[in-house]
């Protein structure tokens, strides 16, 4: 992205006021990208910004709590900031945003259907809409559009919810886009027995290593953590679907209303389990009974961590 | 832990339908019970000195009653396991009575059913810790809300038994709907002269406050320590100066304003004293009337006031209070007549509601107490009365009895036949109801000594017919259709609840009915208290009611104050939310959830954020608990542990069913 060195100027100029900035570098192959912890000048020099840069980096706001921090943030992680903000779980004063306009995310279950093994791929590059992957036998030429993971086709956003700096190229467009939510749709059309047969085979591919749990930007309850805490004794170890399938839905009954669909619960699943479908499902009822979406407002006051005798939506008497 | 079990026959109510020495026997298995027995009336006498004795000879620490609801007998019980040594809430009831015996008839599944519950009450028992209540002091002030005639009694005794009283009235005047009646039944004395003395006892005492024209904005705090925010609305009349002279009335030019009091049958002035009996006698100025408000000039009544009272810029001001206990006492408010559109009401003038008809026979009202028709003033000869117009009717939502039009119908018989000797009232009624201190010796008198003509069937329309109105119906005695040309109609309408009794009922937060009357504590053995504790109901506001009912229910709720009061100390319920602070991590969801604001943020040793519960003002509902992420919020006796213990108590088996399929 061209917008990079204006960026890795303006974190060098802010960094004498933070503990630390965090963003994106290179990982251990060409595919990934990882977290760069950024305290010194060296460091910044490492920043990337592509599609490959997948990982919602507010998940690790709550934990810095007490620190100065600066972040690079995409619009749709920006959101998960905002949920933050508005649940305490973090402080404005201590946060710095630089917000970037997403250049588009590549969801690797997806690059692997097409070019096969990640392990061969030697370089990937990209030129606006298209995505060059060279392996030792062949190079590709995709489309980045095919490779977006599914939160990037449910919701659009092209401004972030909150920033301190913003950088955006000239003439860059949106990426995401806002689609028929085709998955949720069909659950929705099964009969109550075909959907708990469905979740069932799923939820029983769970390996219990709450990779959901601990990439989630909203998942504050740390060692207290139902899953783990032995009083009150809410789950056993055994690995046995009940189990498992309580894990699951405590996990996402937390998240209603909450949840800001970032997708790092479903990329981080080693078992590819379509967990994020709960959570739309979920936040679906939320904002139908009480118009509200996750995160977009600060200033917003979310309706389940609210009291109101008498809601707008919720008929409980007819006078 | 050694827990003992006691299964209680409630005579035949369990033991009917539920094996109950076989529960015991079952119960004897369940995890650290150490004893397991059978009783016929464990609430009785000896079966409470049964439990206790049990508690003595084995060594017990907690107590399993299966029995009925703990509504009515956990208190009793807890009192017994205190009696025996044990902390009160070392105790679990099961209610294998009203969830269990009662609902089936299946003696097998009913008894494996009441297995279950004691087995959860168990689990739970296992997971119970001994509470200790903590005391508080108590404001012994009272707040009465509503000046009709049961907040005036409820007022006046809690005054004479030594406690200041706050008295909220919402229209200028106490009085309420007695004020406006012209008799009262059964004795046919006059309503105002043995309500004014009570109104001017109000007004005298030394320990009331009344606060006419006014209502209550907000109420915070709990049982012994209420905050009240009360609302003054602008009457642009200085009170203080005012004297009740009613020069303003007198020369106000604004002539059409809605009078309320004489239920809109005659306009009245834009300023205005309801009546000469008022308290406190004071005037009001109607906005939506005055000309000053409406067209910005006139001022007449300024200029004609002796005392410069009036004040056109007044605003609404509000009034803190510190009371210990709220008496509610709003009324009730009648239904509106043009609801049926087949009786005319609204429709034809001389179709009027029983109210309308009693504020003509008034010597007061605006005909002085000539009943003359409102459409041409001319003395009405035939006059029939529809009974239950919005009263045991499902199709307009009100199935139930209003109690006193069956009796204020035949005293507007008599009184109507006392102004006009020859008029003739008829009157088509349901059934009638008169199960009062001589109330069915009164109907039978309208219709002997007075003529009244009881027609038993509903009627179908009235229609206008010439000057008059022709009132077609049925009597279903005769069998037959029956048509009256009468000259006036008068509609009993029923009583329905409050108008903002809701908004009322949630700022005091006490519950509300399916037609916004406010419930009772328990019909038959709490009727003036409600689940709330320091609140007290007292007249129709709890469900329709006559004069001597509401009076007597003021009378008790005053009675219940003053118990109250006649401790200088109460005791907390230990059953509130309890911080861990170890797991809080200070992020005050809770803080915005808990609807009592019984939650407030305060900082631990080295600074961090902490969630604190105020005893005094939690209620133990538990949204706390279920908003904490982290569950650092735990409702005492009622704690995730005892709670996941119940739930796998009885749901292990279900779950393991659902999921071998």
């Amino acid at each position: 992205m061209k917008y990079v060195a204006e960026l890795k100027a303006k974190i060098r100029e802010k960094l004498p006021e933070l503990d630390v900035v965090i963003g994106w570098k290179q990982g251990f192959d060409p595919v990934h990208a990882s977290p760069a912890f950024m305290t010194t000048p060296e460091e910044i020099e490492q920043l990337v910004v592509n599609p490959l840069c997948v990982q919602n980096l507010a998940t690790y706001l709550p934990g810095l709590k007490g620190k100065k921090v600066g972040i690079v943030a995409r619009e749709c992680d920006t959101r998960s900031i905002g949920e933050l903000l508005q649940e305490s779980l973090i402080e404005r004063e201590e946060l710095t945003v630089f917000s970037v306009k997403c250049p588009g995310a590549v969801d690797l279950v997806k690059l692997r259907q097409q070019v096969g093994d990640l392990g061969r791929v030697r370089s990937i590059s990209f030129d606006g809409p298209r995505v060059t992957v060279e392996t030792p036998d062949e190079s590709s030429s995709l489309d980045l559009g095919e490779l977006l993971p599914g939160k990037c086709r449910v919701m659009a956003y092209d401004e972030p919810v909150l920033a301190d700096f913003r950088f955006v190229d000239p003439d860059q467009d949106t990426v995401c886009r806002e689609e028929a939510d085709t998955d949720l749709v069909a659950l929705e059309q099964m009969d109550l027995d075909e959907r708990f047969a469905y979740w069932r085979g799923h939820l029983d591919r769970c390996i219990r290593c709450y990779a959901c749990r601990n990439v989630c930007p909203m998942c504050v309850c740390q060692d207290q953590c139902i899953a783990d805490t032995r009083d009150p004794h809410w789950l056993s170890a055994e690995t046995d679907v009940r189990q498992k399938w309580m894990f699951q839905l405590i996990h996402a009954m937390h998240l209603a209303g909450r949840c800001t669909e970032c997708g790092e619960c479903e990329r981080a699943c080693p078992m590819d389990i379509p967990i994020l479908t709960i959570r739309r499902k979920l936040n679906r009822e939320i904002h139908e009974l009480f118009g509200y979406t996750s995160g977009m407002d600060v200033d917003a006051v979310p309706p389940l961590l609210t009291f109101q005798p008498e809601e707008k939506s919720i008929t409980e008497r007819e006078w | 832990m050694k827990i003992g079990v006691f299964v209680c026959h409630c005579g035949s109510n369990i033991a009917g339908t539920v094996d109950v020495a076989g529960v015991a026997q079952a119960a004897k298995n369940f995890p650290e019970v150490a004893f397991a027995t059978d009783l016929l009336y464990s609430c009785s006498e000896p079966g409470q000195e049964a439990i206790v004795q049990a508690v003595q000879e084995h060594d017990l620490d907690g107590v399993v009653v299966a029995a009925c609801t703990p509504r009515m007998h956990e208190p009793t019980f807890r009192r017994a396991v205190e009696r025996a040594g044990l902390n009160r809430y070392m105790f679990e009831m099961a209610n294998i009575r009203e969830h269990c015996s009662w609902v089936g008839k299946d003696k097998d599944a009913n008894t494996r059913k009441a297995s279950d519950l004691v087995l959860q009450a168990v689990e739970k028992l296992r997971f119970d810790r001994p509470l200790q209540a903590k005391s508080f002091d108590i404001n012994k002030r009272v707040l009465v809300v509503g000046g009709g005639v049961a907040g005036i009694q409820a007022a006046l005794d809690c005054a004479d038994g030594g406690l200041e009283v706050v008295l909220l009235e919402k229209t200028s005047t106490i009085g309420g709907k007695m004020a406006k009646l012209d008799k009262t039944f059964p004795t046919v004395d006059c309503s105002s002269c043995i309500l004014g003395p009570k109104m001017v006892d109000v007004s005298m005492h030394p320990n009331i406050t009344l606060y006419a024209y006014a209502e209550l904005e907000s109420v915070e705090g709990y049982v012994g320590n209420f905050e009240v925010s009360v609302k003054k609305k602008a009457t642009y009349v200085d009170w203080d100066k005012c004297t009740g002279c009613g020069l303003c009335m007198e020369k106000c030019p604004s002539k059409k304003a809605y009078d309320a009091f004489n239920e809109g049958i005659a306009p009245t002035r834009a300023i205005n004293i309801p009546f000469p009996q008022a308290i406190p006698k004071r005037a009001v100025i109607d906005p939506t009337y005055c000309r000053q408000f409406i067209k910005g000039k006139c001022g007449v009544c300024a200029k004609v006031c002796p005392t410069e009272a009036i004040d056109y810029e007044m605003q609404d001001s509000f009034v803190q209070e510190k009371v210990g206990a709220v008496i509610t006492a709003t009324g009730y408010d009648l239904f509106d007549y043009r609801k049926y559109g087949e009786y005319g009401g609204g429709r034809y003038p001389d179709v009027i509601t029983s109210m309308q008809y009693e504020r003509l026979l008034n010597a007061s009202g605006p005909t002085g107490g000539h009943i003359q028709r409102p459409s041409d003033g001319r003395e009405p000869k035939k006059v029939v009365f529809i009974q239950c117009v919005g009263s045991r009717d499902k199709s307009v939502d009100r199935p139930y009895c209003s109690g006193f039009c069956c009796m204020y119908t035949a005293k507007q018989t008599i009184l109507t036949k006392d102004h006009i000797p020859d008029s003739q009232s008829y009157v088509f009624y349901m059934d009638i109801r008169a199960p009062g201190k001589m109330y069915d010796e009164f109907t039978r008198r309208a219709m002997e000594e007075y003529g009244a003509q009881y027609i038993r069937g509903r009627v179908s329309q009235v229609y206008p017919y010439k000057d008059s109105l022709i009132v077609r119906g049925v009597d279903t005695l005769l069998g037959s259709q029956v048509e009256i040309e009468a000259d006036l109609v008068v509609l009993a309408v029923g009583a329905e609840a409050s108008r903002g009794a809701s908004e009322l009922a949630e700022k005091l937060r006490i519950s509300y009915d399916a037609y916004g009357f406010y419930m009772e504590s328990h019909p038959k053995l709490r009727p003036v208290e409600t689940n709330t504790a320091g609140v007290y109901l007292a007249g129709a506001c709890q469900g329709s009611k006559d004069i001597p009912a509401s009076v007597g229910q003021g009378s008790a709720a005053a009675a219940k104050v003053l118990a109250l009061f006649s401790k200088d100390q109460l005791e907390s319920d230990p059953q509130v939310a309890l911080v861990s602070q170890a797991r809080c991590v200070g992020c005050g969801k809770c803080v915005q959830t808990c609807p009592f604001g019984a939650i407030q943020l305060a900082e631990d040793r080295a600074g961090n954020p902490k969630a604190e519960v105020i005893e005094t003002v939690c209620q133990g509902c538990g949204l706390c608990t279920v908003t904490c992420p982290q569950s650092a919020i735990q409702l005492q006796h009622f704690t995730d542990n005892q709670i996941l213990a119940e739930v796998n108590a009885l749901c292990q088996q279900a779950m393991e069913e659902s999921f071998e399929s």
